[in-house]
């Protein structure tokens, strides 16, 4: 008995509330992807950010950071020469950039302002940041070319000072021993990240300068940026065994927002997901068991002629498995096309929290992800399938016949 | 003679209490091989729900019914279904039919139940497709075909598998004169070949006068005794 051949004549018996059975599955599949690949693309940005801020893999010193925000760390770390100079001979290492952290003044005339400082390598650092941090007039170096240093800002606190590209500005740092050292800088340019915290407060000098400002040659932390992301467990761990007196970090270690995001955008997608998948779930239940119900009369024939119940549960799962790959098929390509879609029409999110600037939305094509959320629903519509071919073959044949 | 198909006393009552409605009252029967039975009586007597507990698909209330001597009150459902596979073949008043089967899968179906061998099923069910002469018809289905035509297929499917007891509700309900003749022949050929057992509720004076003993329901008892043709 070809039962794939009876399957499909019987799931052709009732066009319509099969289209509808398809559409209602298609739909539901196109939503859960989605929203699923919204997520995705977020959590790949938010891996991105905190890679390229902090680096794959990071050195500190071992002793505890102050209670002062993550970032603004101590200048302990006073071998990271000899580190950096013995990982430019791994293959796995792309570049690895010194920071040096500091607080201080800034004024432009009468106008000053609070900063959080990073003395950082002119020639390399704002190659790693990619379009999280986008610079504004900064030349490639931005190494003082005269007596002056240069200074780069964040947009907003150029915009605070009332300061522009070429402007002299003067930095008051507390140096290490506590004395308090004034320095002229030129503003070089600036850059803006669109996170409130970094535009508004923060600035970056050569690391050159921030030695001769503190009068020390410490550094906060060393931040290695590898080749393959996934080599950073391994990094991280390898370092940890050779190197004595630093902690050694993965940058989802310090990844703080990243963690927080993806905790609450797994909750809220978490749930919008399973809403989805219930409201799939009844109205494919509620459909298909009116269909077996109206199918009574076969299925007590086919109990009556002697057909085990394994065999109808067979025949109808076969149809459910047929009716759910069709309709996932049919879903992911509408998913699909509805992405690139969405993806080329770069239409903008609002600002999320903690940041000052939209971002456009991107919705993340993963094939696996297609396939697991399609098994997903063709599992929900063969599980309706058996629950209402469960509630039919209870009926009594006699009666189911009569 | 031995008897295919007894009954003792078997009663059937739905609900409880004071919505109690009994269908049949104590039942007394006995078929033996290869005999012609005919249930008649009014609509309401209880003919089709005697038929469904011969037929093991549905249960008496009271009573004791044996096939082949086997006591079938006492199987389960598993047992219940694997002796309507062998032993019980069923002719329904509305056809019942599988409608996403062709006419030959309707009609092979029973034998495939009982993993016979393809080349078997397909001569089989050749032969019985040309005796109704439903040949042109073999890749039909159900739908695309008159009441008579479905009658026909309904018959054969039941005949195919030549089991021991036939259960038949009107069978000559939606065939013509000359159809049911000839569905009537091929049951009395499948009787006197295979020793097969009809149990058959009709008002068809036909299909009585094919009968050996015919027994009259009135309100789910037996009216008078049961009668047997000269």
């Amino acid at each position: 008995m070809n039962w794939p051949l009876i399957a499909v004549r019987n799931i052709l018996r009732d066009g319509t509330r099969v289209i509808s059975t398809l559409l209602i599955i298609a739909v539901g599949l196109t939503a859960l992807l989605l929203g699923s690949g919204f997520m995705l693309s977020t959590y790949d940005s938010l891996q991105e950010i905190g890679m390229r801020t902090e680096g794959h893999v990071i050195i500190i010193d071992d002793i505890p950071e102050p209670l002062l925000g993550g970032s603004h760390q101590q200048l302990t770390l006073n071998n990271w020469q000899s580190i950096q100079a013995s990982l430019w001979d791994d293959e796995r290492v792309l570049r690895v950039l010194p920071r040096a952290r500091f607080e201080g003044i800034i004024s432009k005339g009468s106008r000053n302002a609070v900063f959080f400082g990073s003395g950082v390598d002119p020639h390399e650092e704002f190659r790693v940041h990619g379009p999280f941090l986008r610079t504004n007039g900064v030349l490639d170096p931005w190494i003082a070319t005269s007596e002056t240093q240069d200074v780069v800002l964040g947009v907003q606190l150029a915009r605070t000072l009332n300061a522009i590209k070429g402007d002299l500005l003067t930095l008051q740092i507390a140096g290490n021993s506590g004395e308090i050292s004034q320095t002229p800088v030129r503003l070089a340019g600036t850059y803006q990240s669109g996170t409130p915290e970094t535009d508004n407060h923060t600035l970056m000098i050569s690391l050159t300068t921030t030695a001769t400002l503190l009068g020390t040659d410490n550094i906060s932390q060393l931040s290695i940026y590898l080749n393959r992301h996934q080599d950073a467990s391994a990094m991280q761990a390898s370092l940890q065994e050779n190197l004595n007196n630093v902690i050694v970090q993965t940058w989802q270690q310090r990844a703080e927002l990243y963690h927080k995001v993806k905790s609450l955008y797994d909750r809220i997608f978490g749930v919008m997901g399973l809403i989805i998948l219930v409201v799939v779930f009844l109205a494919i239940t509620n459909t298909i068991s009116l269909a077996i119900y109206q199918r009574r009369k076969e299925i007590a024939t086919f109990s009556a002629l002697g057909t085990k119940p394994a065999r109808i549960y067979a025949n109808f799962i076969l149809e459910a498995l047929l009716i759910g790959i069709t309709a996932s098929m049919l879903g992911m390509l509408l998913a699909y096309g509805t992405s690139h879609a969405i993806n080329l029409s770069e239409l903008m999110m609002p600002a999320p929290p903690g940041k000052s600037e939209g971002y456009p939305i991107f919705i993340y094509i993963s094939w696996s992800h297609y396939l697991l959320t399609s098994l997903l629903l063709i599992a929900i519509v063969v599980s309706a399938s058996l629950l209402a071919t469960y509630n039919t073959t209870k009926i009594n044949i006699a009666t189911a016949l009569s | 003679m031995a008897a295919r198909l007894s009954l003792n006393a078997i009663s059937k009552s739905y609900g409880a209490g004071d919505s109690r409605v009994t269908a049949l009252t104590e039942i007394t029967l006995s078929l033996h091989e290869g005999e012609f039975f005919a249930i008649q009586g009014s609509s309401g007597s209880g003919k089709s729900t005697l038929l469904n507990i011969c037929g093991l698909i549905d249960h008496p209330s009271n009573g004791d019914l044996h096939l082949n001597d086997i006591a079938i009150t006492q199987l389960n459902e598993q047992q219940r279904c694997m002796h309507r596979r062998k032993s019980i073949g069923f002719i329904f008043q509305h056809h019942q039919l599988i409608p996403a089967m062709t006419v030959y899968e309707n009609i092979a179906y029973p034998l495939l139940l009982n993993n016979k061998p393809s080349r078997q099923v397909r001569h089989e069910v050749e032969q019985l497709l040309t005796k109704l002469n439903l040949t042109h018809r073999r890749k039909h289905l159900p739908r695309q075909l008159s009441g008579g035509e479905q009658q026909r297929v309904g018959i054969a499917r039941a005949l195919i598998k030549r089991p021991q007891l036939i259960i038949a509700d009107e069978p000559s309900a939606s065939l013509d004169h000359q159809h049911a003749d000839a569905g009537l022949q091929l049951m009395r050929e499948l009787n006197q070949t295979f020793a097969a057992s009809f149990l058959i509720a009709s008002h068809d004076p036909l299909v009585i006068a094919h009968c050996d003993r015919k027994l009259t329901l009135l309100d789910g008892h037996m009216d008078g005794h049961i009668d047997s043709h000269s």
